[in-house]
């Protein structure tokens, strides 16, 4: 095959100067008589910078073409390193989501006190089950040690609430209303809102806000409300304690 | 009925535009994504968008805790009249549902900590659902939304 001809395939090849010198680098070495393993090795490179920059399937057309125009090709040398090459490349990319699932694990969901007895649990992302137990576990910890009285979940960073996250947060608010504490819930987005009573996913049990702001008014509200209970509680003990003294005497 | 189940497990896979094998609970975000992507390049509404990825991730979930392993297949359909169609087709191997109207019943669930609203939640967040099902074949669910126009 001569320069001319393979400088023409080249041309209709390479949509950019870069591919074009690809195409070029690999072609040469195809067309070179080279066999075996030092075939092999000179195709290696140009064939895994292709590959990176056209992607499979791309790839997998434009060698097609190639194949049909060039009789001599050496498409069973080929074809193995090509599953190699893709084979790496998708060990490479495993590795590259492995990593990022850690760090995501790493990053959590932080719990901030926000106010005197006032929790806040911004969700980001996905919950797959053991993100969704860990964040339960934590929060339960958290909710019990610090004597919180309201925890606001803010899921303005969920993108989508499915029947397994929904169940999941009405089982983590439900364990926090055990544990003697208000939930309010916030940031469902119009679209989530809509889904959600599709699915006749319920979460009345919990108070809503409009927002970050709303619920922490609410939460405000929630705690002045009860420091006036206990005042009320106070006074009473402090005003009628004949009453308490007649108890007394009961027992 | 069981002719039925056959013929839906066998639609070729190479029709579709994406094919998502479910074998993690990290496949279900995969299917879920791909399913919002091509809503979006079919100009659906954020709220359809999000419509079409909860059901796949309904149907995801489903294959993923009752088969174990099965696939969920999407592809964008441009018909005349009608308009822009995405197809949803979930296809697994498990063990099949022995009665599909129970199934379909709000708040009937096998699975302990399941809501039991998946199902009849997918067919109330799409325009048409079909289900197929044999005990020992397999299960098939085939949904489609349309674009709406405003």
């Amino acid at each position: 095959m001569d320069n001319n001809r393979l400088e023409m395939l080249v041309e209709e090849l390479g949509a950019s100067e870069q591919e074009r010198k690809l195409w070029r680098k690999l072609l040469r070495e195809a067309v070179s008589g080279a066999g075996g393993n030092e075939l092999r090795q000179a195709l290696r490179e140009p064939l895994c910078d292709l590959l990176q920059e056209l992607g499979e399937v791309n790839l997998g057309a434009k060698l097609k073409f190639v194949i049909e125009r060039i009789p001599t090709f050496p498409t069973a040398e080929l074809l193995p390193l090509i599953l190699e090459l893709c084979g790496e490349l998708r060990h490479h990319s495993e590795q590259t989501v492995c990593e990022l699932e850690h760090m995501l694990s790493e990053l959590g969901a932080p719990i901030i006190r926000v106010w005197t007895d006032v929790l806040l649990v911004p969700l980001i992302g996905g919950f797959d089950s053991d993100r969704a137990q860990a964040l339960v576990e934590r929060l339960l910890e958290r909710a019990s040690t610090t004597r919180a009285k309201v925890v606001v979940v803010d899921v303005t960073g969920v993108s989508t609430i499915d029947t397994a996250v929904g169940g999941f947060l009405i089982e983590m608010f439900s364990a926090v209303k055990l544990l003697g504490a208000e939930v309010i819930l916030t940031g469902i987005k119009p679209e989530i809102a809509h889904t959600l009573v599709k699915l006749g996913i319920d979460f009345r049990m919990v108070a809503i806000a409009r927002d970050l702001e709303d619920a922490l008014r609410q939460a405000i509200a929630l705690l002045e409300e009860e420091r006036k209970q206990r005042r009320q509680i106070a006074w009473a003990q402090g005003s009628n304690f004949s009453g308490e003294g007649e108890e007394h005497h009961d027992t | 009925m069981e002719g039925k189940v056959r013929e839906l497990l066998d639609i070729p896979a190479n029709d579709f535009d994406v094919v998502v094998r479910i074998a993690r609970e990290e496949d279900i975000a995969v299917a879920r994504q791909m399913a919002k992507q091509l809503a979006q390049e079919l100009g659906f509404s954020l709220a359809d968008v999000t419509k079409v990825a909860t059901a796949v991730s309904e149907l995801a979930r489903n294959i993923y805790r009752y088969a174990q392993t099965g696939k969920i297949m999407i592809r964008k359909r441009l018909e005349e009249n009608g308009g822009p169609t995405i197809e949803v087709v979930a296809v697994d191997h498990g063990p099949g549902i022995e009665d599909v109207d129970l199934v379909l019943t709000k708040g009937y669930t096998t699975y302990e900590r399941s809501l039991g609203i998946g199902l009849s939640g997918i067919r109330r967040l799409m325009d048409s659902f079909e289900i197929a099902s044999e005990v020992g074949t397999g299960t098939v669910v085939r949904v489609e939304k349309r674009r709406r126009r405003f």
